[in-house]
This record gives C-alpha cells, sequence and structure tokens, in this order.
C-alpha cells in the first residue's frame, strides 16, 4: 500500500512537470529546426555551395576555362542578396542528388526539372525557369516521318542516363529503343553519325544543333513534350529554406530579372563568341 | 637504326604495309561515316591560354586536370605504400586473428570492381571522415586568406581539398590491396635462414622485421610496385565518378561544353600515356642500374 502510495505520487509529480514542460518542448523544436535550416548554416559559413552539372546553356566552361551560363547568374545573384561567396560545385549528373543529401552542397540549381519521382527524395522550390522537350533527328534516316512514326521498334532514340529526356522519350515512344549516354554530347553525336534516329532535349539546344548541322539534322515536328519548370532542389525538412529561395525566385521573377537573363541565354546567341563552339 | 632497317626482310616490310593500311581503311571508313566537324584548333586553348580578364597565361582546364591527377596518384601512392606494407606484414603475422583479417579485406577489395569500391569507400567513410574532422572550413579559411601560394602549389584550388583527400584517401584504400599482396610476396621471399639467422643473435619479431626482411623484401618489391604506380594513375580515371576534378572529369566538362568529344578525349587519352609510357621507360631505366 505504501509503495503503491508513493509510486502514485511519483507518477503524479511526473505528469504534472510533463505537462508543463510541453510548450516549452514545441518550443525548443522549432527553435531547433530554424536553427538547422540551411539558411543559417549559409550565414554562418559566410558562403553558398551551389551544386552543377555542366549542361549548355545553362551552364559552360567559357574559352578562359570558367563558368558561366544561365546558373551561375542565378547563382551568384542568389549569393550577393544574402550577402555571402558562392562556391559552385561541378558534379556528374548522376550523382547529384545523392551528393545533395550526403550534404556536399546547399542547393542545387543546374536546370532540374520538377519530376514526382525526384520529388520523393528531396524538395523543390517554386520554378525559376520554364523549358519545354523537342525531338530532333536524323535527316537522312527520318525524311518524311510523322510523329507515330516515331512509335517504332526500329527507331533508335540516343539520350542521357537519369536525365528528363530519357523517361520522356519512353514514355512517348514507347516500342522504340533507346541508347543511354553518359552526357549529351556524346548523344547527339550518335544522332549526326546515323547511328541513332533521334534525340530529345529541352529547347533551345534542338534549335541550336539543327543551325549547327542544317545538312544533316531537322526537327521533324513541331510538338514541345513534357513542359514543366525548373527549380532549385535542396535537402527535405527545411522549411526555413524553400520559404527563402521561393520569395527570392518571386521577386526575380516580378523585377523581370530572371527573365531577362533567361532570354540572353536562351534566346540570344551574344554569348557564344565566349565558348569554343 | 640503320642496322635494325638492314635485318628487316622483304616479309617484315609486306607485315607493315599491311597494317598501314588497316588503319588507313579504318581511317577512311571513320572520315566516311563520321559526321564531325574536327575543330583542333581550339585544343590548345584549354591546355595554356592567355586570359583575356587577368592579362596573363594561364593552365586552363586540361592541364589543371592533368596537374590534378599527378597530384593525387602521388600522395595516393604514398598512402598505397604505407598502408600496404601494413597489410603486407599482417599478411605474414604470427598472429591467426590479424591474418585473417587482413585477408578478408583484400579479398574483399579484390573481388569487388573498381567503380563500386570506390562510391562505398566515397559515401560511407571519407565523407564521413571529412566531416568528422572539419577540413572543409579549414581548406576554406586558407582559400580566403592572403599567402595560399605554397599550398595550392602542393594540393591545387583549396576549396576544391575535401574532395581531393577524398579522391586520394579512395584510390589508396583500393591500392592498398595490391600493394599488399606485392608487399607479402617480397617478405616471404626472403630466405628462411636470414630470418633465423635474426632470430638466433637475439632479435625479437619487430627488429627482425625492420632490420632483416623489410629493407630487403623493399628492394625486390620495388619493380613491381612502380608498376602498380602507373596502374593506380590510370586508375585515378574512375574517381571522375565522385566529382574529383581531375583530369578525366575536366575532359567530361570540356566535352558538355564545347562538343570537342572527339578531339577532348584523344588529347586526354595522349596525356594518360605520355605520363604513364614515360614512367614506365624511366623504371625500366632504373632497373637496369
Amino acid at each position: 500500500m505504501k509503495i503503491t502510495r508513493r509510486f502514485l505520487g511519483a507518477a503524479l509529480a511526473l505528469a504534472v512537470t510533463t505537462g508543463a514542460a510541453a510548450p516549452v518542448l514545441a518550443q525548443t523544436a522549432t527553435q531547433a529546426l530554424s536553427s538547422e535550416s540551411v539558411i543559417e548554416t549559409i550565414k554562418e559559413r559566410g558562403v553558398i555551395k551551389i551544386g552543377l552539372s555542366l549542361f549548355v546553356p545553362w551552364s559552360m566552361r567559357d574559352l578562359n576555362g570558367d563558368l558561366i551560363g544561365f546558373e551561375l547568374d542565378v547563382g551568384r545573384q542568389l549569393a550577393e542578396d544574402m550577402g555571402v561567396e558562392v562556391e559552385f560545385i561541378p558534379t556528374s549528373w548522376d550523382g547529384i542528388i545523392p551528393a545533395l543529401v550526403s550534404g556536399n552542397f546547399d542547393a542545387i540549381i543546374s536546370g532540374m526539372s520538377v519530376t514526382a519521382s525526384r520529388n520523393l527524395t528531396i524538395n523543390f522550390t517554386d520554378p525559376y525557369a520554364f523549358s519545354g522537350l523537342a525531338v530532333y533527328s536524323n535527316i537522312g534516316m527520318t525524311q518524311g516521318m510523322s510523329r507515330d512514326d516515331f512509335n517504332n521498334e526500329g527507331i533508335v532514340f540516343a539520350a542521357r542516363r537519369g536525365a528528363t529526356p530519357a523517361v520522356v522519350i519512353a514514355k512517348q515512344f514507347p516500342k522504340a529503343q533507346i541508347l543511354l549516354f553518359d552526357e549529351d554530347g556524346a548523344a547527339a553525336q550518335e544522332v549526326l553519325n546515323g547511328n541513332a534516329h533521334a534525340t530529345m532535349a529541352a529547347q533551345p539546344t534542338p534549335n541550336r544543333e539543327v543551325a549547327n548541322y542544317p545538312e544533316t539534322l531537322h526537327i521533324p515536328f513541331e510538338a514541345l513534350y513534357d513542359p514543366r519548370g525548373e527549380a532549385f532542389a535542396i535537402r527535405k525538412g527545411d522549411p526555413d529554406a524553400i520559404n527563402y529561395f521561393n520569395n527570392w525566385i518571386a521577386q526575380q521573377w516580378r523585377s523581370g530579372w530572371l527573365e531577362e537573363r533567361h532570354n540572353y541565354w536562351f534566346a540570344t546567341t551574344e554569348w557564344e563568341s565566349l565558348v569554343a563552339q | 637504326m640503320l642496322s635494325t632497317l638492314k635485318k628487316l626482310h622483304w616479309l617484315d616490310y609486306l607485315v607493315l604495309a599491311v597494317i598501314l593500311a588497316f588503319f588507313g581503311y579504318v581511317w577512311w571508313q571513320i572520315e566516311g561515316s563520321l559526321n564531325y566537324k574536327w575543330r583542333w584548333h581550339q585544343i590548345p586553348n584549354y591546355i595554356f591560354r592567355y586570359h583575356t580578364g587577368r592579362e596573363e597565361w594561364f593552365a586552363n582546364v586540361l592541364l589543371q586536370g592533368l596537374a590534378a591527377t599527378i597530384r593525387i596518384s602521388i600522395y595516393a601512392s604514398i598512402l598505397a605504400v604505407i598502408l600496404g606494407t601494413i597489410l603486407g606484414v599482417a599478411r605474414c603475422s604470427a598472429n591467426l586473428t590479424i591474418r585473417m583479417l587482413a585477408r578478408t579485406y583484400l579479398e574483399f577489395l579484390r573481388n569487388i570492381p573498381p567503380v563500386v569500391v570506390v562510391f562505398i569507400f566515397f559515401f560511407f567513410l571519407s565523407e564521413q571522415l571529412i566531416q568528422a574532422l572539419n577540413i572543409e572550413s579549414w581548406a576554406r579559411g586558407i582559400a580566403r586568406s592572403e599567402d595560399k601560394g605554397i599550398w595550392e602549389f602542393f594540393f591545387g584550388e583549396m576549396r576544391r581539398f575535401p574532395k581531393l583527400i577524398s579522391g586520394v584517401i579512395v584510390l589508396a584504400l583500393f591500392e592498398s590491396a595490391f600493394v599488399g599482396e606485392i608487399v607479402r610476396a617480397g617478405i616471404q621471399s626472403i630466405d628462411k635462414g636470414q630470418r633465423e639467422g635474426a632470430r638466433s643473435i637475439g632479435m625479437n619479431r619487430f627488429q627482425e622485421l625492420r632490420y632483416i626482411v623489410l629493407p630487403q623484401a623493399m628492394k625486390r618489391v620495388l619493380p613491381p610496385l612502380a608498376n602498380q604506380f602507373i596502374t593506380l594513375i590510370k586508375d585515378s580515371a574512375i574517381i571522375s565518378l565522385i566529382s574529383v576534378q581531375e583530369l578525366t572529369f575536366k575532359t567530361v566538362e570540356l566535352v558538355a561544353s564545347t562538343r570537342l568529344i572527339f578531339e577532348a578525349w584523344i588529347t586526354t587519352a595522349a596525356f594518360y600515356f605520355v605520363i604513364c609510357f614515360g614512367l614506365s621507360m624511366l623504371f625500366r631505366k632504373l632497373e637496369n642500374r
């Protein structure tokens, strides 16, 4: 009896303290959440680390070996507005999401389009660019073919492994074969050499390739596939960072800066003299 | 040279002609079927270039990559030889547990493809190590400071230092298995009499190893070790997969930026060949002396 009473007392005391501590605990949880935000890490470090994979005209090396491109403009402006330095970490596309998750950099700004499957692993901000995919093909092999003719066992598509076009091709042209490569250059070359009928890429790449090889390449039909937005990718569980980046992107849309930069890199060819093309 | 020419039989000339004709045919086929605009004149730009902004000559991406490959290879070899020697000694240990542990490590590494080993070591080991030791902020501190010249000479761009270190660790761990086997063979090749002699003058196991066995063994294993060093340089291309900024990675970047697919890869192949072939000639010369 005596033991039970003592036990009850202890239980009561415990319940009271826990009850009193609950709001305090909730408060520390929110504090912890905001102090663990990548935004805090960036401020503390004085550097924002951005992961990217080279992909013309999003990002590329110019004749001086320096990085230039749409992403670089975005990243540098973002860092300037945050008041920190910027570090770009070129990473191969295959490993860019694992590298983000394991903490190699704070965000991916690399023309990554928002897809449902990627979103299961990482979080996306609001889009800072929009683009669609177009098919371009070898004239000699695909002369006079309609869109439906491409969905055929005899047709070979070339694409970059793990990139959106590869997925879209498989879905839109389920009967065609796909050859996978590590980067877009190799995929385009296969079409030029006549080893693949066609490949798919985000505009303006198809238009630029056709302009470079007008006697070999053409755009067989004017369909834009999978129009979607490209967004910053960050690690999950970080509401503060999403809020910060979304507001920054919204502000840049309103001021017209994003559109102006996007036009410069995607609609003009002024920058081409900076790179050996 | 002339005397070699004289020794050639007419059949040798025939063989030579056939080989040349074969390569000519392959080249003709490539030219015919390859729709490619060769732009070799761009390549020297990406080796050495006069910087338009800074107004000075600088080593461009390909040469930067080559320098990184050389640095990584040297550091990884030193680390691999240290680890490999420990492993080799452990393989000959009297203690069964140590022997089994060394054997397990070695068999694991030898029977898994290098690419897989690289990924596993990178994500599970070297990344954790770098985060735990806080190497990144230390390296960034140096990159921001004024006198970083000496650091950059040894390690290149200091902001990429953590990546360089993980590349070195991954490569060294992988190669240490092979170095270990070479060292073990060297130790076991030392005559039993030598060891017994060491014991008989009252040396303990450590002294025996340190003063009698290892010096002789190391001398014997130098040629295969030199060979392993050349293999390591070639294997270093694998760590481009974990985005270490060495020659192969830089070439991929160059190709992605400029579409100089064949020119860039052929140049890179030439770089690797010159280094590896040059080293193997050098080692052959040293062996003869």
